[in-house]
């Protein structure tokens, strides 16, 4: 794509292929799958639910493998993802017997950090991920977004250059949706990491990112990339900006031109 | 078996520290007054139609001949606490492993899973004489008795709480790096332990029953051997006081239980105190 030249790339997909079982038959869920991402660049995939993206990301991250296609790391083609991407989730997994500073250091502790020393890194960033005088509290008295902000703090202390995120802000409400994507911008200023997000909101994917891809729906295929120009540092007022609402309405286009053949399915139910 | 989120829930209903205080307050007042009710209407029921000692000790007599003979209960009980004791830990440790066993290999789970939970169909107070033929008279018969019966609930429960691990949640730790050890370690055994609790309390409290079968069938000491001695001597006020023994013994027990689990899950008990009153 036109936007790579000259760019190193971090995560290179080339002709990913995967299909699943589904009622004793087998469905191509991903197909031709070709995707870049350069060096500290943020990238969205956007697509109807049932595309793949999760499957997607879950073979990018290592926990799945392709059945055909190849996935490559910084130039080297075949070495797992496991433990040297970050990956974060809709659902914050926090573990309940674990106060938030010791979900945060669950990283470190696994890669044989000592707890003490683990935890002082931990503090030094609590303040930035919202968590001051939170630390020594179980996840349950937390609200979703601070949940959310604690696993973003787990994911985070890995300090790993990749960060897969599968659509964190999709469990929570509306307003602070919006708070977190503005406060990802400024994660994602300060620390410049390589960012792969999923998302189903289409000004989540504009706001937040350099290039978006959007996928059809099964099988999920690249139909159009997007590079998305906006200024940075960006901040949630432009998503009323003229500028936004052209990305926006060409980003429309190739999801409502697969509208008739998804409404097939769904008998009538929307219409656009 | 038994959910872990379903028991002690509704303990749990004021706001405050003195509040709650009250509320449990409130909890142990029914089952006491009735209680208490009952032991009243037996003392005059005995008393207003002269029912002989021998028949139907009243609870008083019952009072007087637990502090006579307390030295005599004393030493049965010991001996009686030594079997339960024993007999938990073997099924403890054994319950423990063969769970750990079972959750790990399909082709345990298939092959024994079945066995130990048919095993549950064969009555125990059957095999208890043939323990005797087998390992004699001394203590090791109530020992494997007890041990018998606690270890099911511990085993069963304990594979439930291993296999009720979030794949989600394992997927979270192997993309931080986890090894398959510390997916065990770090997910699964915590996940595990308010079930195994559950197991083990389910397990205690029918730990004393069983020791007393396992003396009924032959001993020489013990609150079981006791009750089966004074019975034919028309002692019937020391079976009672035995039997009250035995159930102070089995509450106790019980009570210990929940007080290690407390102490090794508080955020279990944090959990839940906040999700009832958020129900309200």
């Amino acid at each position: 794509m036109a936007s790579d030249a000259g760019i190193t790339s971090k995560i290179r997909v080339e002709s990913l292929n995967k299909s699943f079982n589904v009622d004793g038959r087998r469905e191509l869920v991903l197909d031709d799958i070709q995707l870049t991402v350069g060096e500290g660049e943020f990238v969205s995939i956007i697509g109807p639910s049932g595309c793949g993206k999760s499957t997607l990301l879950n073979i990018v991250a290592g926990l799945d493998s392709p059945d055909s296609g190849t996935v490559t790391f910084e130039g080297s083609p075949g070495v797992s993802a496991l433990g040297r991407v970050g990956y974060m989730q809709q659902k914050d997994l926090l573990l309940p017997w674990r106060t938030v500073l010791d979900n945060a250091i669950l990283g470190l502790e696994l890669h044989g950090m000592p707890r003490r020393q683990a935890r002082t890194r931990a503090l030094e960033l609590t303040e930035f991920f919202g968590l001051k005088g939170y630390e020594s509290q179980y996840p349950y008295a937390l609200s979703g977004g601070m949940k959310q902000r604690a696993a973003f703090l787990r994911t985070m202390l890995m300090d790993q250059e990749i960060v897969l995120l599968d659509e964190p802000f999709g469990a929570l409400d509306a307003l602070t949706r919006v708070q977190m994507q503005e406060w990802l911008l400024q994660l994602w200023d300060s620390l410049r990491k390589t960012i792969v997000l999923i998302t189903h909101d289409m000004d989540e994917a504009i706001l937040l990112s350099d290039r978006v891809y959007v996928l059809t729906h099964r099988p999920g295929r690249v139909t159009m990339v997007l590079d998305v120009d906006l200024p940075r540092p960006r901040s949630y007022e432009q998503v009323t900006e003229p500028s936004f609402a052209r990305l926006k309405s060409r980003l429309l286009e190739p999801l409502r031109e697969q509208k008739p053949k998804e409404a097939q399915g769904l008998a009538g139910k929307e219409g656009l | 078996m038994k959910d872990p989120t379903g028991e002690y829930a509704s303990g749990h209903r004021g706001q405050g520290r003195i509040g709650s205080t009250l509320s449990k307050l409130r909890s142990w007042a029914a089952p006491v007054t009735i209680l208490l009710g009952i032991v009243v209407l037996w003392e005059l029921g005995v008393q207003v139609w002269d029912i002989p000692k021998w028949q139907l000790p009243s609870p008083s007599e019952i009072g007087q001949e637990l502090a006579s003979s307390r030295s005599l209960l004393l030493e049965h009980m010991l001996v009686t606490l030594e079997e339960i004791v024993l007999g938990f830990i073997a099924a403890l440790a054994s319950g423990l492993v063969l769970a750990t066993a079972i959750a790990y290999s399909r082709i345990l789970e298939r092959s024994v899973y079945p066995i130990v939970i048919a095993s549950q169909t064969v009555p125990i107070i059957a095999i208890a004489p043939l323990l005797l033929i087998w390992v004699g008279y001394g203590i090791a018969p109530k020992v494997i008795v007890v041990a018998l019966i606690c270890f099911y609930p511990i085993a069963v429960n304990t594979v439930d709480g291993l296999k009720a691990v979030d794949p989600d949640m394992v997927n979270m730790m192997k993309t931080l790096g986890a090894s398959r050890w510390q997916v065990f370690t770090k997910l699964q055994m915590p996940t595990a332990m308010p079930y195994m609790f559950s197991g083990i309390k389910v397990g205690i409290s029918v730990s004393v029953i069983a020791a007393v079968i396992g003396e009924w069938v032959g001993a020489s000491a013990g609150l079981g051997y006791l009750i089966t001695y004074s019975q034919p001597l028309f002692l019937t006020a020391r079976v009672f006081a035995a039997i009250v023994v035995l159930s102070a013994m089995g509450i106790s027990l019980f009570v210990l239980a929940s007080v290690v689990e407390r102490m090794m899950l508080p955020w279990y008990y944090t959990e839940k105190r906040a999700n009832s009153i958020e129900r309200m």
